[in-house]
């Protein structure tokens, strides 16, 4: 297995005043993998880089970057490339002056720096703009000066903060794909924080979920997905049906909504869960068996480009459903193998 | 509204034209404008030694005035805007627009009480002269360099720049100064402009070798009304002049950093 590049153990950090910070961070990224963060706004995810970077110091706990413990390391030193959320370019500069800055404050000549900014300028695409300033550069332009600066070092690992939220919606995705190709291109650990939660399902190889200072779950984007570990998972990546449930036996449980059946589990009988419906995983119609089929009455019906979300009300509940079909919407069923089961929440 | 405009530019620009009219005008005694023309106020003044020293002494003043403006202003306006806290920060900002508030006679007087003693004997020394000047220009560079710094989130360009391996001094070097050198270029020229139009403070604390340009000028009132005007307008084409330049540093500026004028 190969050596981590980040590794944060046990990493506490509180604000002064007491507000929230961040709490037992665990988490590791390896070289050339991509992990982003997400979670709700004051979660602790820019906390999580800050301390990283080395701007904060964590209270308890270890951080190693390349094996070396980072206790006391200055910022300047820790060797990691930067993305800020408004890119912080240094506006009296062109964007090769940028892009060279972190070679000349390591005593690189001149000639050299200036030919290894310029590759790394080619190298996201910006090999006509150099010597642009900052404030003649649109959003997505300034975006990629900013990458090339925080690469031209070769730096250890590379931090994003929130690097796409400046962006409109198009550019946005046009760079989710452009990012993920440059990371992958410089074969770069990289700690990607987002609140966009399609943004970092689309580009990370893992996915970490923070809620109130603490990661929830670390997994792959379509495990987070199928298989969030908890009801707050499941309701903060993507949508999805949420009923409090009762196991019944190894293949069903009761819901508010009824009985409905399962894949074979091995959750004891009586016990309380949380069960999970992605929305795009309802279909219409009854079942072959009858089974998990309900009818009712479409409460909301609402158009999203390629398909509709419907939100049914039928006895006990709602059920929200996708589909990409015009029919209309009167009974619908639940396929077994997506009820998923996830431990009880309160918060349901 | 055109009403107040034309009242405002009439009381703006009429004592100007009045004062350019009688510096050419050879005899102005009880008439509206003076009669015949004449160039020989300008040479008398020009010729005059006291006022020769005095334009000199002037241009002394304001060039150490601001250089030591921007020698404390910057560090000063940086700890200010880097001040963790907002109480701090509140304070600061009261204490460095004191010497707007307070009128520069109450500076010069206490200056007359600290400088006059055997202790301090310096009243009346070009030193005294320019530190009045600094105290009383001072909130005028650290108002444009604070929101500046404010404008370019200056801690977010330095955080960085220490990201990417800038050192404090790099930082300084090649982030801070260069960052703000548009608004060191506005603020030293408004406080040049302020300098060699300061009356009050320097008319008290002067010695008689150290008088500058206004203070002298007050002495031409007293003479030919020709001689004054013509000495007027040289200082009024000295503050034109430096406004003139702060506008087109301010211009220059905001097309530096893509914004529209």
């Amino acid at each position: 297995m190969t050596t981590p590049v980040i590794e944060m153990e046990g990493v506490t950090f509180t604000y002064p005043g007491g507000n929230a910070g961040v709490r037992d961070i665990d988490l590791t990224i390896a070289a050339g993998e991509l992990l982003a963060v997400i979670g709700p706004s004051g979660c602790g995810k820019s906390t999580l880089l800050r301390l990283i970077a080395g701007f904060l110091e964590p209270d308890a706990g270890t951080i190693r970057i390349g094996g070396r413990d980072m206790s006391g390391v200055p910022a300047r030193e820790r060797n990691l490339g930067i993305v800020f959320q408004n890119y912080a370019l240094f506006p009296h500069m062109t964007a090769l002056d940028n892009a060279a800055y972190p070679l000349k404050v390591r005593s690189i000549a001149s000639a050299e720096r200036r030919e290894r900014a310029r590759e790394v300028l080619q190298a996201v695409g910006l090999a006509g703009f150099i010597d642009r300033l900052p404030s003649g550069l649109s959003g997505g332009q300034q975006q990629r000066v900013a990458l090339a600066r925080a690469l031209v070092f070769r730096p250890r690992a590379l931090l994003l903060d929130e690097p796409l939220s400046a962006l409109d919606a198009a550019l946005r995705i046009e760079m989710r794909d452009e990012i993920r190709r440059i990371q992958r291109e410089f074969q770069i650990a990289t700690l990607h924080i987002t609140h966009d939660q399609q943004e970092a399902l689309s580009m990370a190889d893992r996915v970490a979920v923070m809620r109130q200072g603490r990661i929830v779950q670390i997994a792959p984007p379509r495990e987070l997905y199928e298989r969030p570990a908890t009801s707050e998972v499941a309701a903060f990546v993507g949508q999805a049906n949420l009923w409090t449930g009762t196991v019944a036996d190894p293949t069903s449980v009761d819901t508010p909504l009824g009985r409905l059946s399962t894949d074979p589990h091995d959750l004891p009988r009586g016990v309380s869960v949380t069960v999970m419906v992605r929305p795009e995983r309802v279909e219409l119609g009854a079942s072959t068996d009858g089974s998990n089929t309900f009818s009712g009455k479409l409460k909301r019906d609402r158009f999203l480009g390629s398909m509709r979300r419907f939100d049914l009300a039928v006895e006990g509940g709602v059920i929200t459903g996708e589909t990409d079909e015009l029919d209309p919407v009167d009974v619908i069923h639940i396929p077994t193998k997506y009820v998923h089961l996830l431990p009880a929440s309160p918060a349901v | 509204m055109v009403w107040i405009t034309t009242i405002y530019l009439a009381y703006l620009f009429a004592p100007m034209l009045l004062l350019l009219i009688g510096s050419f005008g050879s005899i102005w005694f009880g008439t509206l404008i003076p009669g015949g023309f004449t160039t020989h106020w300008y040479i008398d003044v020009v010729n005059d030694p006291s006022f020769r020293r005095a334009f000199w002494v002037s241009l002394q003043v304001a060039g150490a005035t601001c250089l030591l403006n921007a020698l404390v202003g910057l560090p000063f306006a940086y700890a200010i805007y880097g001040a963790a806290s907002r109480g701090v920060r509140a304070a600061a900002r009261v204490l460095y627009l004191l010497p707007i508030a307070v009128p520069p006679l109450v500076l010069a007087f206490g200056f007359i009480l600290a400088f006059s003693t055997d202790v301090l004997p310096f009243l009346g020394s070009l030193w005294i002269l320019i530190g009045g000047h600094v105290v009383l220009t001072l909130p005028y560079m650290l108002q444009t360099l604070v929101g500046d710094m404010r404008h370019l989130r200056l801690a977010e360009l330095e955080t960085a720049a220490e990201s990417l391996g800038g050192s404090l001094i790099s930082r300084l070097m090649d982030i801070v100064v260069p960052s703000l050198r548009h608004s060191l270029a506005a603020g030293m020229i408004v406080v040049a402009a302020l300098s060699i139009g300061e009356f009050q403070l320097s008319n008290l604390v002067a010695g008689f070798l150290t008088r500058p340009y206004p203070v002298v000028l007050l002495q031409a009132f007293y003479g030919a009304t020709g001689f004054a005007c013509a000495a007027t307008v040289i200082l009024l084409v000295l503050a034109l002049g430096a406004s003139l330049t702060g506008a087109l540093t301010a211009t220059a500026a905001q097309a530096a950093r893509g914004i529209p004028a």
